[in-house]
């Protein structure tokens, strides 16, 4: 499988094949990049960032995962946040969903909302 | 305010130094004010009874029976002339039985040899004068003289005034140390000197005069507990209630205030801490004790807050110690000012004052000289209806209620933070307005405030929740009196992350007043609405969001003692000409008007913007509909606002490539995105992360040859180019679509950078610069996307480090 790595600008071109001992990746300029090509290959992962409303205000909150999630639940997450609405203050890293979609990733805020 | 340029410093902004600043301000004097806290009357003049003791119960002879009496007959007229609140409401002591009865006769012995005028009155009298008094009490000292105050009202006024006749002040200048001469260093290093130095530091007084004289002193901070009651009991008392006092004071009172609350209290106890206002239960309990003494029906039901206050009190001579060290020629003090100092600070004032001037040998200015101003604002709730209309016509803020419950304005709390001596701090605008004091204490107007406290400040309102009392570290290196007359260092334009790592750099490499000019309401540039991760991986090892990442930044230059002020449109850079030191950046804002900044070099970081569709020469239509890939990402990250539900987009630049992702999570659907030539002008991750992973078609070596529609986008034609980038006809796609996305380039900033006359490099579109990132005008440099557009934004801040650190260096170039 050819791949090219979203780690960096640096944009690696990737080239994953199974063998008898596992995943082998090539190509890769750091170890970022190997553990990219295995995750992809096996379970593709994305980092998924989105807004939440705020009651009261028009400005929406920025939100992450913490960690990347299953790209197969991308959308299931998206269309959360979309029906999410939270109260303000909000600081950088507070916990805004646990568990996302039973990822086992929390959501959590991105910038300070007051 | 550097060094070597004053002729007295007054150490303390309570109400004495205030007075004495005020009474100096009248004589050919430059003064400056160091005040440890963040504001004026942060120490006892906040929390005190807010009584103008008539002078019954001083010991005849002392500076404490002289000056509370001179004092209280100055009080009218300095309350008048500073245009705070005043009222002679009359004291009361009450006593309970024939034992107390004694002792009023004593009182009215020693008012008699004070020159205070008091009768006594029976019980049937008193209880006429105040029905709500215990049937209890069986006579009272009557004092008509005693009166009622705003301490630090006053406090604030004296100041205003003060600094409307050129006194400075310095606020989180912690006195640390006096050397002959006289210098004065400050805890954060900071130095000043002057010929004369004014003691007014409170409770800390004994500290300062015992580094500089061999006559020591000795005191000890006596806590008072007090409670307030809601307006609702304006009217349970007339006069202020004493009781007979004891050794450690007057015992516990009962007073209406100016502001109509009712104040109970005080408790009287010596502690260690000089700082410890905290209050007690115990201590409350005595309060209500007391309270209940001379009010049986006291209702608890109506407390609305309790607060404590430390009086200053000097333990081996009892009295307050006035006047010059006798081993210490221009060292005044004016310690141990405890109970009568508020109503003995205008005496007080006016006597130093004249110590202070007889000694440096200076006159009085001409009275036509001396400003009267005390920076007054309009007090809505104070108005008459028809003048409030009329105000709110011209000044609409002032029809915005920030604060319910005491009715205080929008107009007035800015007016409060705009004053020459103005708020920083949420006690500051509570105390300035009332805004925060009533029933609910701030409940619902905290949101309010610190909002605009950030926008009249330069801050993210954040930063003004770390303290209600102590203002933020960035504004500390603010200049004194009025920003106008600084001159800083070094000049950054723009908060984005060029420009504030640009200011820290600058910061770290010696540069002291380092001032960044944003025109956004909020520091951290075009990353605030780069919600995507990606950020940060060279620098912080991590991936960060742009708003995190612009977080990090927005902190360290607070850390640094960075000065950010947003809300403001640079519009003319004037470089230095020969000969001259300074260049001049002129300013554009709300909160000041116009305004000539000089500054000693000049960093340029005002980033890029994108190419627009004329710029491009799409033909077709011209409707709504078509925006700009940037513009669209505010639109939805930061105002909430979708622009469409079917997107194409033309160009495959970052912003594009990030917003088709964006867009599509956030329901709309991306059509295509159209890339004229024949690879992505992105990055390839984002190829892979935003388009193909949703399958957004790329469509390489096309482009979009007509925009349809009249009043709103409906469609676009797509086709094919070939080797000349010519349409290819017959190759058209079409596309239903409502919206259209230009991400075809970005342009550096430049505008303000020729106009200074730096020379420009046509290819990058951004100024020449050397590898100290100097640019060809002396005292310029530049940093980030104005100088050419960068992929990552690791890099902007990477150079834009080198170009503060290189303005730092050529400030320290230029003498002062």
């Amino acid at each position: 499988m050819k791949l090219i790595c979203i780690n960096c600008p640096r944009g690696c071109e990737l080239s994953v094949t199974e063998t008898d001992g596992g995943i082998s990746v090539e190509g890769h300029a750091c170890p970022r990049g190997e553990t990219y090509g295995r995750d992809e290959y096996s379970v593709p992962v994305r980092m998924v960032t989105g807004l939440v409303k705020v009651a009261g205000a028009r400005r929406p909150l920025p939100v992450k995962t913490r960690q990347p999630v299953p790209k197969g639940k991308i959308y299931e997450i998206t269309n959360l946040l979309a029906n999410t609405t939270v109260l303000p203050p909000k600081s950088i890293g507070d916990v805004i969903i646990d568990n996302v979609c039973g990822t086992g990733v929390d959501i959590v805020a991105t910038a300070n909302y007051s | 305010m550097g060094k070597g340029e004053n002729d007295v410093i007054v150490i303390g902004a309570g109400v004495v130094g205030a007075m004495v600043a005020r009474e100096l301000s009248r004589y050919d004097l430059k003064v400056l004010v160091l005040e440890a806290g963040s504001d004026v009357a942060e120490g006892a003049s906040k929390a005190n009874s807010a009584i103008v003791h008539a002078g019954f119960d001083a010991k005849p002879g002392t500076s404490k029976a002289k000056f509370n009496v001179w004092g209280n007959r100055l009080f009218e007229n300095v309350c008048k002339e500073l245009n705070v609140p005043f009222k002679r409401n009359g004291s009361l002591v009450l006593a309970f039985g024939a034992e107390d009865e004694k002792s009023l006769a004593d009182l009215k012995a020693r008012a008699e040899t004070n020159g205070v005028p008091v009768e006594i009155i029976g019980k049937d009298e008193l209880k006429r004068r105040e029905p709500n008094v215990s049937d209890l009490a069986t006579a009272a000292l009557w004092a008509p003289t005693g009166g009622i105050c705003c301490p630090y009202e006053l406090s604030f006024r004296a100041c205003e005034n003060a600094a409307a006749n050129g006194v400075e002040f310095a606020f989180d200048a912690k006195v640390t140390a006096i050397g002959p001469g006289w210098t004065v260093k400050c805890e954060d290093g900071r130095e000043f000197s002057a010929k004369a130095v004014v003691n007014c530091a409170g409770c800390r007084s004994d500290e300062l005069n015992n580094l500089v004289s061999s006559v020591k002193y000795s005191i000890e901070a006596r806590r008072g507990e007090y409670l307030m009651l809601d307006r609702d009991e304006e009217h349970s008392f007339s006069a202020t209630m004493f009781q007979v006092p004891g050794p450690m004071g007057k015992g516990i009172l009962i007073s209406p205030t100016v502001d109509g609350t009712v104040i109970v209290g005080p408790t009287a106890e010596d502690i260690d801490d000089k700082d410890d206002k905290a209050t007690t239960y115990l201590g409350l309990e005595k309060v209500k004790e007391g309270a209940l003494r001379t009010w049986p029906k006291l209702p608890l039901n109506k407390v609305i807050t309790e607060f404590s206050g430390l009086r200053a009190h000097e333990t081996t001579v009892g009295d307050f110690i006035l006047g010059e060290a006798p081993d210490a020629p221009g060292f005044f003090n004016a310690l141990g000012v405890e109970s009568p100092g508020l109503t003995s600070a205008p005496a007080i004032g006016l006597w130093l004052a004249e110590r202070v001037a007889e000694k440096l040998g200076r006159d009085r200015k001409p009275a036509t000289e001396i400003s009267h101003d005390v920076s007054s604002w309009p007090v809505t709730r104070e108005m008459s209806k028809r003048d409030l209309a009329e105000l709110i016509k011209r000044e609409p803020s002032f029809g915005r209620v920030i604060c319910r419950c005491e009715e205080i304005t929008e107009g007035e709390i800015r007016a409060a933070i705009r004053a020459r001596v103005g708020a920083r701090t949420l006690d500051g605008i509570k105390r300035r307005t009332r805004s925060g004091m009533g029933r609910c204490q701030g409940g619902f107007c905290t949101p309010k405030l610190i909002e605009i406290l950030g926008e009249e400040l330069g801050l993210p309102p954040q930063a003004f929740l770390a303290s209600r009392k102590k203002a933020p570290k960035a504004l500390v290196t603010r200049a004194a009196a009025s920003d106008a007359d600084a001159v800083y260092d070094v000049t950054v334009i723009g908060a984005g992350p060029a420009g504030l790592a640009a200011a820290c750099a600058a910061r770290e490499a010696g540069a002291e007043r380092v001032l960044v000019i944003e025109r956004d309401d909020a520091p951290g540039g075009i990353l605030q609405q780069c919600i995507h991760n990606g950020f940060g991986l060279h620098r912080f090892k991590e991936e960060l969001t742009g708003p995190e990442y612009a977080q990090r930044f927005v902190d360290k230059a607070e850390e640094a003692g960075v000065q950010v002020r947003c809300g403001t449109m640079v519009v003319e850079i004037v470089p230095a000409k020969d000969g001259e030191r300074l260049s001049t950046v002129t300013t554009m804002s709300r909160r000041y008007g116009l305004e000539e900044l000089k500054t000693k070099s000049v960093v340029l970081a005002m980033g890029c913007r994108e190419r627009p569709r004329g710029a491009l020469m799409t033909p077709g239509t011209r409707p709504a509909g078509v925006y700009t890939a940037g513009t669209v990402q505010r639109l939805v990250n930061m105002d909430g606002i979708m622009p469409g539900k079917r997107v194409v987009i033309l160009g495959s630049g970052d912003i594009g490539l990030i917003m088709a992702r964006r867009l599509t999570f956030q329901g709309a659907k991306v059509l295509a995105c159209v890339e004229i030539m024949q690879k992505s002008s992105g990055l390839m991750r984002n190829v892979v992360q935003c388009l193909n992973d949703f399958d957004i078609p790329l469509l390489l070596r096309h482009t979009v040859i007509d925009v349809e529609g009249r009043e709103h986008v409906t469609g676009v034609k797509v086709a094919k180019v070939d080797e000349d980038l010519k349409p290819i006809p017959g190759t058209e796609i079409h596309f239903d679509c409502d919206t259209l996305l230009l991400s075809c380039g970005l342009i550096p900033e430049n505008e303000l950078s020729k106009g200074a006359g730096v020379e420009m490099d046509p290819k990058t579109r951004g100024p020449k610069v050397d590898a100290d990132m100097a640019t060809s005008v002396p005292g310029i440099f530049a940093g980030g996307n104005v100088v050419r557009v960068y992929d990552l934004v690791d890099w902007v801040s990477r150079d834009s480090e080198i170009a503060g650190r290189s303005a730092a260096e050529y400030a320290k170039g230029i003498s002062a």
